[in-house]
């Protein structure tokens, strides 16, 4: 999408679309949250002294009983001040929640990233080197394997697995909850790496499939080149055609795939999370919708949005500035 | 994410043509048969399966029985047998995919083909809508629609799951349809005077269908895995429909001592969703691996 | 005074059976000591008096202490408990708390006026302890109550326990710009006057049975230094809240969001610290299957909440053992009596009597019951539970017979169509069942009636709502029938609120199916007004008689309380509604204590309290 404009030019107005985006994509999900049924003070009627008289002072203290409209504007308002609102069901400013939220999916999902693409990359290149063998064959059933697998329940085997079956990780949750405090640091680090190692190695797994069956089929796109043949010809070694000419104009189209992948990392990846207990966004969100937290809900969806249009917008950029073929224009 | 990749591999060659052609074929032919046999053991359910899939024989001595030669995949916590839940599952978890997908694809045609075709303003503004649809991950609209809605039935899941789905398929079929659009046959059909709705249902579509029919097969696959999340989340199928997902959530608290609740299902689910990828792969390689369709930038997760 | 008959037996090792908090000897309050108490108010009579009572438990206490001879300088004390749930509080603040796992928590920092005894009698003072009060005073015609503070109670930030404090906290749990769910409770108080320092004087509106409960037990007391600097409006988004400071025997360390919450003992209680140096309360969000893990791997010291899935891994372990307390809960299916469609008419299918003895008897109670709980639960005998005195099991109960009800139904002209399911002119035999989506007991329950009821020819669905739902739809009688599970009123004259006619009737009743029924009414308030125990439990007997051959319900279950635990703690007597209220004197003895246990034994000093370490998890 590069107008005649230039790089600069092209960021510009993909930014004021990216704006437009999340603003519609707002607006959606606020009426979306609000038309829904649910209350989010259901979790208080078990307590038999929360008469509706309270609930309903509640409601007016939230203002929840206000027009629609009226709730929009304000919350528009309230947003570009930076102020998400209050979370009902953590009884803490929404902005408290997903700061703490945050840290946890970026490691989370940062880890895995870097494993996915590391290993899938690198799968990749054992394929592409011995096209139609064996290897080839098996490693890419494998990928496909694990291309195809639904994200829980693979999380779910691995648990069953590796902290169930033979236990050497543990079983959920981002540090010991007990004695996380009391450890001294190199400890307390060994305790994150080994809780965060089963949600990350799962991750990775899905997503590294992914990576080496694109990254695979690129590859293979660029061998025939005539760079290739003539590198070839002038005698540089096998070794150094593959890692230095075939890959580097590989991995270009790969590159826009990190792009793409940064929406994982504000999202969650919402099932691993889940089944792992991993204290992210995915979670967060999992939960506030079940308990009708519509501050957080939105506040959440809102975040997620926001970051896949980022994400795209970098990605594009950055193929454009990675990509010597547009970036002549 | 994955997807998004899933319709740039689709998009791409995938290597030599002659080999690869050979290779596919033989893959489609297993894939295939893998899914049709899966579809004819739904279809077959009372006839093949060997138990009722919601009676209950014996809940304090059946309870949570291991797989043994009378119950080959266990028992789960009311005595059910697992494998004929599963049987009947798959009648289940097939047609939620196969239906929302049509859901998805007719909508999603429709809409890029009158995008695309339109051109202009109104193209634009269609395809920023899109666009705006796209950048909510589907899984958390989805599961923020079911949750908000609790316990919606089954058709309405359906369309649900269908509705969700159709915005990157949308976006492959506009751009095809405005390349298309420019061809000499198209500029003659108007010139001899047909409409443009016949135009577009005459000449252009059926240029679309193999897209179409790659995007129908993988959007299966992926539908089977997104529905089975959901009912793991108890968002799905609600009982007493039980689809591969519930019964994967029956078993999910007890996967440490139950473990074939989970189990069994979830490698069905790995199966089909595998064998609908290779189908999908193996149908585009044989329709046209040449075409890039400017996939690669979409994001439908 | 009363004896229970059935003889609860707890699973304690503990040498302490401290006799004044035991639950071994509890007393069901009836109609005739609920009266003898209304008539001792305000008379001053020796036996009565609270100060010397509690004079002579510090007696017992003391010489018992003394006997056990453990440590030569206060008793034995020690150890780190650590606490699995699946709930974080949603506040420590106690008059904003609604949730249990809050109030478990805050019970701990804060205290009240007086601690409800064991029993758990809320009629007059009887049983109650002295907390933040060493006594009080009835006012001759009992419109006021003076309590007096102990002289040195401090907060835990060193400052003294006033007479403001409580005229605050019950001033601000009324004012309705803080919204708090307490306000109704303290209704029948008119205003809090500060006679001197140390001695706060409540003033009724009028003489209840409940007034001194209201009074001394609803209100945690909490510091008007701390939290009346804020409007009452401010206060619930205030960030004060997250580290309370109160006057119990432990005191606030740390609450790490959905993940951890810490407490430690305070050790400059003007009573005694808390034996534990810690406790620690481990949080899986919304994920019991996480903490019942925790425990089960030895992560967590306690689960409060031990499903069956659970007893063969606790059986096979021997660092894990299971107390058993009684519980006041029952579990039934009601049928509703209303037509659901048009709630004034009677329901159609559950008006005959003889359907609903039918369908009772279709249900195998004693399978179904094992099969969700195991042994965690027994099969229910009536709107009653066997810790109360009244419960009489001997009363034949309807028994399973499937094809007696077959031939029933078949008699009444329900007769099977093609499919097996029962129809009688062109209608079928069915209903629904109503669980809540949150109780996986009820809904398996469901499930497992619902085949059987298929068995006999009667279709059944099981709908699955959100707990707010099935409030309200409870509420609104549009159910066809529903699975509750109802705290028992330790008093037995309860009955009347879920069963009675006049609760039929009654808008926002308990009476959620509107049976009514004018003999069994009567029945019980004869019971009421018996003149000895035998004869009032006579005619309970013949009360729950009537009602149990009526079958206005199917009885399911009465799940058994169990905490699991690991054995290293020596745990007090647990309330049969808070197994928390005595944990200030658990403890583990030295000779058993673990690393962890030591590992921060050292570490809870005075100064690290109340600041809340909030950062990373």
């Amino acid at each position: 999408m590069a107008s005649n404009r230039g790089i600069v030019g092209t960021v510009i107005s993909r930014l004021v679309q990216a704006i437009v985006v999340v603003a519609i994509v707002t607006t959606l999900v606020f009426v979306l949250i609000h038309t829904a049924p649910g209350d989010p003070f259901a979790g208080a009627m078990d307590n038999p002294n929360v008469s509706e008289a309270l609930r309903a002072r509640w409601r007016a203290m939230y203002g929840l009983d206000q027009p629609l409209l009226t709730q929009y504007l304000r919350y528009i308002a309230n947003v570009a001040r930076g102020d998400f609102g209050w979370s009902f069901s953590m009884h803490r400013p929404v902005l408290d929640v997903l700061k703490d939220a945050l840290p946890n999916t970026l490691v989370l999902a940062g880890t895995a990233l870097v494993l996915g693409f590391a290993g899938g990359i690198g799968l990749a290149l054992i394929q592409a080197t011995r096209p139609g063998s064996r290897t080839d064959r098996t490693l890419g059933a494998g990928s496909m394997f694990f291309y195809a697998m639904p994200d829980f329940w693979l999380a779910l085997m691995m648990m069953l697995i590796f902290a169930y079956w033979i236990p050497i990780f543990p079983v959920a949750g981002s540090v010991d909850p007990i004695m996380h405090e009391y450890m001294t640091p190199l400890a307390a680090l060994a305790d994150r790496l080994k809780h965060l190692a089963l949600p990350a190695i799962t991750l990775a797994l899905l997503s590294g499939a992914a990576v080496a069956r694109y990254q695979r089929a690129e590859l293979l796109r660029v061998l025939p080149d005539d760079y290739v043949r003539t590198a070839r010809a002038k005698g540089v070694s096998e070794r150094r055609i593959m890692l230095v000419h075939v890959l580097r104009n590989a991995l270009i189209p790969t590159v826009s795939l990190l792009g793409l992948s940064l929406p994982v990392l504000f999202t969650g990846a919402v099932f691993i999370e889940r089944v792992f207990a991993w204290p992210g966004m995915g979670w967060v969100i999992l939960n506030a919708v079940s308990t009708r937290d519509y501050p957080l809900v939105t506040a959440g969806v809102i975040v997620a949005a926001a970051t896949v249009t980022i994400g795209s917008l970098l990605a594009d950029m950055l193929y454009a500035v990675v990509d010597p073929r547009i970036r002549g224009r | 994410m994955r997807s998004s990749i899933r319709e740039s591999v689709a998009a791409e060659p995938i290597g030599g043509r002659a080999h690869w052609t050979r290779h596919v074929i033989r893959h489609a032919g297993i894939a295939g048969g893998v899914l049709a046999l899966i579809v004819v053991v739904a279809l077959l359910a009372p006839l093949i399966s060997p138990y009722d899939p919601i009676a209950q024989p014996d809940i304090i001595g059946l309870k949570n029985a291991a797989p043994s030669l009378i119950h080959p995949f266990g028992t789960d916590s009311f005595s059910r047998d697992v494998l004929s839940r599963c049987i009947y599952g798959a009648r289940v978890s097939l047609s939620v995919a196969a239906l929302a997908t049509a859901i998805a694809v007719i909508l999603g045609t429709l809409y890029g083909a009158i995008a695309g075709y339109a051109g202009g303003v109104i193209d634009a503004v269609m395809m920023r809508l899109v666009d705006a649809a796209l950048a909510i991950p589907r899984v958390l609209l989805l599961i923020a629609i079911l949750a908000l809605w609790n316990g919606l039935p089954l058709w309405l899941l359906i369309v649900v799951l269908g509705a969700t789905g159709w915005f990157g398929l949308s976006r492959m079929v506009r751009a095809q349809v405005l390349s298309l659009r420019e061809l000499d046959f198209i500029a003659a059909a108007r010139a001899v005077g047909a409409t443009s709705p016949r135009i577009l249902i005459r000449h252009i579509l059926p240029n679309v269908v193999p897209t179409i029919i790659v995007a129908a097969t993988l959007g299966i696959g992926h539908v089977i895995i997104l529905e089975a999340g959901l009912s793991y989340l108890g968002l799905g199928v609600q009982p007493p429909s039980a689809s591969w997902g519930s019964i994967i959530q029956d078993g999910a608290d007890q996967v440490g001592s139950a473990w074939w609740i989970s189990l069994f299902p979830g490698l069905l689910i790995v199966t089909t969703a595998i064998a609908c990828n290779a189908l999908g792969d193996a149908l585009h390689a044989a329709f046209d691996p040449r075409q890039i369709t400017g996939a690669s930038t979409e994001i439908d997760s | 005074m009363w004896r229970d008959d059935v003889a609860l037996t707890i699973l304690i090792e503990d040498p302490l059976k401290l006799p004044a908090i035991s639950m071994m000897h509890t007393a069901a309050p009836t109609a005739a000591s609920r009266s003898a108490a209304t008539r001792n108010e305000g008379r001053l009579a020796w036996p009565r008096s609270p100060r010397v009572r509690g004079a002579a438990m510090l007696i017992v206490l003391a010489t018992a202490l003394a006997c056990n001879g453990e440590r030569k300088q206060g008793p034995a004390s020690g150890g780190t408990l650590v606490v699995s749930t699946a709930s974080d509080a949603d506040y420590l603040f106690p008059p904003l708390i609604i949730s249990t796992q809050g109030r478990e928590i805050a019970e701990q920092l804060f205290e009240p006026l007086a601690n409800i005894g064991d029993s758990l009698n809320v009629f007059g003072d009887a049983g109650f302890t002295p907390a933040l009060a060493d006594s009080w005073t009835w006012a001759p015609d009992s419109l006021s109550i003076a309590f007096h503070l102990h002289p040195r109670a401090l907060w835990h930030d060193g400052k003294p326990v006033r007479a403001r404090d409580v005229q605050f906290t019950i001033a601000l749990c009324k004012n309705p710009d803080l919204a708090s769910p307490i306000a109704p409770l303290l209704s029948g108080i008119d205003s809090v006057t500060i006679a001197d320092s140390l001695t706060p004087v409540f003033w009724f509106k009028r003489r209840s049975v409940q007034q001194f409960y209201d009074a001394a037990y609803v209100a945690l007391i909490v510091p008007e230094h701390v939290y009346g600097a804020i409007p009452a409006s401010a206060l619930a988004s205030s960030p004060l809240l997250r580290t309370p400071i109160g006057s119990g025997r432990f005191r606030f360390r740390r609450w790490v969001p959905n993940a951890t919450i810490e407490i430690v003992s305070n050790r400059t209680h003007y009573r005694a610290p808390a034996r534990l140096d810690r406790v620690i309360w481990s949080i899986a969000p919304s994920d019991f299957g996480a903490a019942a893990t925790r425990f089960l791997a030895g992560e967590a010291d306690m689960f409060a909440a031990v499903r069956a899935s659970m007893l063969p891994q606790i059986a096979k372990s021997d660092k894990v053992r299971l107390i058993e307390y009684p519980g006041f809960r029952y579990g039934y299916m009601i049928f509703n009596m209303r037509d659901p469609a048009s709630p004034s008419s009677p329901n159609p299918l559950f008006r005959n009597v003889q359907v609903r003895r039918a369908l009772t008897m279709a249900v195998n109670r004693a399978s179904i019951v094992r099969n969700v709980f195991d042994s965690l639960a027994i099969p229910s005998v009536g709107p009653t539970v066997r810790a109360m005195a009244t419960t009489d099991t001997t009363i034949p109960q309807i028994a399973y017979d499937p094809q007696r009800a077959m031939q029933i139904l078949d008699s009444l002209g329900w007769h099977p169509g093609p499919d097996g399911i029962r129809t009688r002119n062109g209608k079928k035999l069915a209903f629904s069942i109503m669980v809540p989506s949150t109780s996986m007991d009820r809904q398996s329950l469901a499930v497992l009636m619902q085949d059987q009821f298929k068995k006999i020819g009667v279709a059944v669905t099981v709908s699955s709502v959100e707990p707010n739902v099935f409030e309200r739809q409870q509420h609104s009688h549009k159910f066809d029938a529903a699975i509750e599970n109802w705290n028992a009123d330790p008093s037995p004259g309860g009955i009347r609120e879920s069963w009675s006619s006049a609760a039929a009737h009654a808008e926002g009743s308990k009476n959620y199916g509107d049976y009514a029924n004018a003999a069994f009414d009567s029945e019980v308030d004869s019971a009421l007004s018996a003149g000895s125990p035998p004869v009032a439990r006579r005619l309970y007997s013949h009360a729950f008689q009537t009602l149990l051959s009526d079958a206005p319900a199917i009885w399911l279950y009465e799940p058994r309380n169990m905490i699991g635990i690991q054995k290293r703690f020596h745990v007090a007597p647990l309330r049969a509604d808070a197994w928390w209220a005595h944990l200030a004197d658990w403890y583990v003895p030295e000779n058993e204590q673990t690393a962890r246990d030591r590992a921060a034994a050292g570490d809870a000093p005075a100064g690290a309290d109340s600041t809340a370490a909030s950062g990373n998890k």
